[in-house]
C-alpha cells in the first residue's frame, strides 16, 4: 500500500519524542504563566486599601504611651496584612482553574505533554509566588509606618525627658527601650513568613476544593466557610463540650471537624512576635515543616481528583 | 488504580485520605500548640466568659483567626466609652479585651488606669449622684482598678507597669500608705523597675504606723548607698522618722532639713574700685 510509509515515518518520530515523568521546566512554565495571569486580574489593587488602613492606623489618636502607641498601630497593620494574605490566597486560587477553563487554555495546555500534577503544582507555585510578592510589599509598607513612627516617638520622648532635666541617662535609656521594643525589630520579618506559611496551607486547601468544585463562587465560599472552622475549631472546642456536658455526639462532631479540616489556629503563632516575645527560631521551623506537609498531601489529593477529570 | 477508582466514589477516598492524615497531623499539631503556647506565640484559648460577653461579630472575629483586630477595635471601643464617661461599659469591654490578649500589658495597663483613676476620679466630681453613690461607686471602681491588676500579675508576674498602675490607686485613690509601700516593695529588682521605685518603698512605709522602725532601717541603708541617694525627700522622711523613733542625736544624720530655709552664702568682701568706689 502507498500509505505504508509516511505511518512508519509518524512512528519513529513518536519513537523519538520522549515525554519525562516529570519537567520543572513545565512546571516553572505554569507557575511564570500563573503569575503574568494574576498580574493582569490586576489583583495588586488591593495593595491601595491596605495602604488606606495602615495611614488611618498610624493616624490614631489615643491617650497612650508610646510604647503603647506603636504597639497598636503594629497589631492593626499586621493584622490587616494577614486578612489580606489568606483573603487573596482564597480568591486567586479559585479563580485559576475555572478562568483557563472559561479561556480554553485548560484545553491547550492538558493537550500537550503536561502532566496533570505539573499543571497543579505550576498553578500552586504561581499563586504562591503573587501572594509572597504582595506579602514582601505589604511587609515594606508596615516597615516603613513602624520605623517612621517609632524615630518620631523616640525623638519626641528623648525631648520631652531632657526638657525635664532630672531623669538619669540610664532612665532615658530604659524609656527607650521601651519604645523600641515595641518597634520595628528583624523579628518582624519571621510574622511576614508566617503569614506566607497560613497564606499557602490556604492555597493548597482551595486547590482541591477547586478541582471538586465547577464554580468560582462555590470554591470561595466553602474555602472561606474552611478556613473559618479551621480557626474555630481549636477555640471552640472547649466552649461547645462545656456546653453540651461533654455530650459524646459532639465529642464525635468536634473530632470529625478536628481530622477533615486543617488546624489554622497554631498558624496564629505571629500574634506572638508582633506583641514583642522572643522567636525561637527552630519552632519557626518546624511550623515550615508542617506547612510544606500540608502543601504536599493536599496537593496528591488534588491529584486524585484531577488525574482524569473530563473537562 | 483505576479500578478501585472505579468502585469507590473519588470524593469518599478523598475524605478518607484526608481523615488519615488528620489522624496522623492532630497529635503532632496539638504537641506544637502546646510548645507555641509555652513559648508565649500562641495564646492560650480566651475564656468561657469572654466569648458569653463578646457581641456576635467580635465573636465570629475572634473565631475567625482575628484576635489581634478583634481586641484592637474593642480597644478603640472602649475609649468611646471613656469619652462618654460609661465606666461599665468600659469594664465590661476591658474584660473581653484582657481575656483576648492577655499577654499584652498595655491593655491591663489601661483597664487599671481607666477603672482605678479616670472612673474614680469622675466619682469624685459628678456631682449629678447623691454623695453616698459617689462614694460607694468611687470604691467599686477603685477594687476593680485593684480586681485588673491582680489578674494582670498573675498572667504577667514580673509587670512592672501593671504594679506601678495599681501603687498609684492605692496612694492617690485610696490614700493606702501600707498596700502602696507593699506593691512598690514587689515591684524592687523586677526587670525594668526605675531606680526610684526604691526609694518610694521607704518613703511609704515611713507612713505606714507600725513601720517606722523598718522603715528607717530600710532608708538609712539608702542614705549610705551614697551621694546620688542623698535627695532632699529621702532626708526629710528620715528626719521626720528621728523625730519620731527619738533616734539620739549622734546617730542623726548630718543634713540640713531641706525644707528649712537655707542660711544665706556669706559674700566676699568686696574689692573696691578705682577712686574708693564699693559696690554692695
Amino acid at each position: 500500500m502507498s500509505s505504508s510509509p509516511p505511518t512508519e515515518k509518524a512512528d519513529s518520530r513518536v519513537q523519538t519524542r520522549h515525554v519525562p515523568l516529570f519537567s520543572l521546566g513545565r512546571v516553572l512554565t505554569i507557575t511564570s504563566g500563573t503569575v503574568t495571569q494574576l498580574f493582569r486580574m490586576k489583583v495588586f489593587y488591593f495593595l491601595f486599601a491596605f495602604a488606606l488602613v495602615m495611614v488611618a492606623a498610624g493616624n490614631f489618636s489615643l491617650p497612650a504611651t508610646p510604647a503603647q502607641e506603636l504597639s497598636t498601630i503594629k497589631k492593626v497593620s499586621f493584622g490587616t496584612m494577614d486578612l489580606f494574605a489568606w483573603l487573596f490566597s482564597i480568591v486567586a486560587t479559585a479563580l485559576l482553574i475555572p478562568r483557563d477553563q472559561e479561556d480554553r487554555t485548560l484545553y491547550t495546555i492538558l493537550a500537550k505533554p503536561v502532566r496533570r500534577i505539573e499543571y497543579l503544582l505550576g498553578k500552586l507555585g504561581g499563586v504562591l509566588c503573587v501572594v509572597g510578592l504582595s506579602l514582601l510589599v505589604m511587609g515594606t509598607i508596615c516597615a516603613i509606618t513602624v520605623g517612621f513612627r517609632e524615630s518620631l516617638l523616640v525623638s519626641e520622648e528623648i525631648g520631652a525627658m531632657q526638657a525635664d532635666g532630672h531623669f538619669a541617662p540610664d532612665e532615658v535609656n530604659q524609656q527607650i527601650d521601651l519604645i523600641r521594643h515595641q518597634g520595628l525589630r528583624p523579628e518582624l520579618a519571621l510574622v511576614v513568613l508566617a503569614y506566607f506559611f497560613k497564606a499557602a496551607v490556604v492555597a493548597a486547601v482551595t486547590l482541591l476544593l477547586s478541582t471538586i468544585a465547577s464554580s468560582s463562587l462555590f470554591t470561595i465560599i466553602v474555602s472561606i466557610l474552611v478556613f473559618l472552622i479551621g480557626n474555630a475549631h481549636a477555640l471552640a472546642t472547649g466552649f461547645w463540650l462545656q456546653e453540651s456536658g461533654n455530650s459524646w455526639v459532639v465529642r464525635i462532631v468536634v473530632k470529625v471537624v478536628k481530622v477533615l479540616i486543617p488546624d489554622f489556629q497554631i498558624f496564629a503563632f505571629s500574634e506572638g512576635i508582633v506583641q514583642g516575645e522572643v522567636v525561637p527560631y527552630w519552632l519557626v521551623g518546624e511550623m515550615g515543616l508542617i506547612t510544606v506537609g500540608y502543601l504536599l498531601v493536599f496537593l496528591l489529593l488534588s491529584l486524585l481528583v484531577f488525574v482524569d477529570k473530563e473537562f | 488504580m483505576k479500578r478501585l477508582f472505579h468502585f469507590v466514589p473519588r470524593l469518599i477516598l478523598v475524605l478518607a485520605l484526608l481523615a488519615m492524615f488528620g489522624l496522623v497531623r492532630e497529635p503532632v499539631e496539638q504537641r506544637m500548640r502546646a510548645r507555641l503556647i509555652e513559648a508565649n506565640l500562641l495564646l492560650p484559648p480566651p475564656a468561657q466568659t469572654a466569648f458569653e460577653q463578646m457581641s456576635q461579630s467580635a465573636m465570629m472575629g475572634t473565631l475567625g483567626g482575628l484576635r489581634t483586630l478583634v481586641a484592637t477595635y474593642l480597644t478603640l471601643e472602649a475609649f468611646d466609652y471613656f469619652s462618654t464617661k460609661s465606666w461599665d461599659a468600659l469594664r465590661q469591654t476591658y474584660q473581653i479585651i484582657v481575656d483576648l490578649e492577655p499577654r499584652d500589658e498595655s491593655n491591663w495597663v489601661s483597664a487599671i488606669w481607666h477603672l482605678g483613676i479616670n472612673a474614680t476620679a469622675n466619682m469624685e466630681y459628678n456631682d449629678r449622684l447623691p454623695k453616698f453613690e459617689r462614694e460607694r461607686l468611687f470604691r467599686e471602681y477603685a477594687f476593680a482598678g485593684i480586681a485588673f491588676a491582680e489578674r494582670g500579675i498573675a498572667q504577667l508576674p514580673d509587670s512592672v507597669a501593671i504594679r506601678l498602675q495599681l501603687a498609684e490607686i492605692y496612694r492617690v485613690k485610696l490614700q493606702d500608705n501600707c498596700a502602696t509601700a507593699r506593691v512598690y516593695g514587689d515591684t524592687i529588682g523586677r526587670p525594668g523597675a526605675l531606680g526610684y521605685v526604691r526609694r518610694f518603698y521607704g518613703y511609704f512605709m515611713a507612713r505606714c504606723p507600725g513601720k517606722e522602725r523598718e522603715a528607717y532601717d530600710y532608708l538609712i541603708s539608702l542614705y549610705r548607698e551614697g551621694k546620688q541617694q542623698h535627695l532632699p525627700t529621702l532626708i526629710k522622711e528620715i528626719k521626720n522618722l528621728e523625730v519620731k523613733l527619738s533616734i539620739p542625736d549622734k546617730e542623726r544624720i548630718p543634713d540640713p532639713d531641706p525644707d528649712l530655709p537655707r542660711p544665706a552664702p556669706q559674700s566676699q568682701p568686696s574689692t573696691p574700685l578705682p577712686g574708693g568706689i564699693m559696690v554692695p
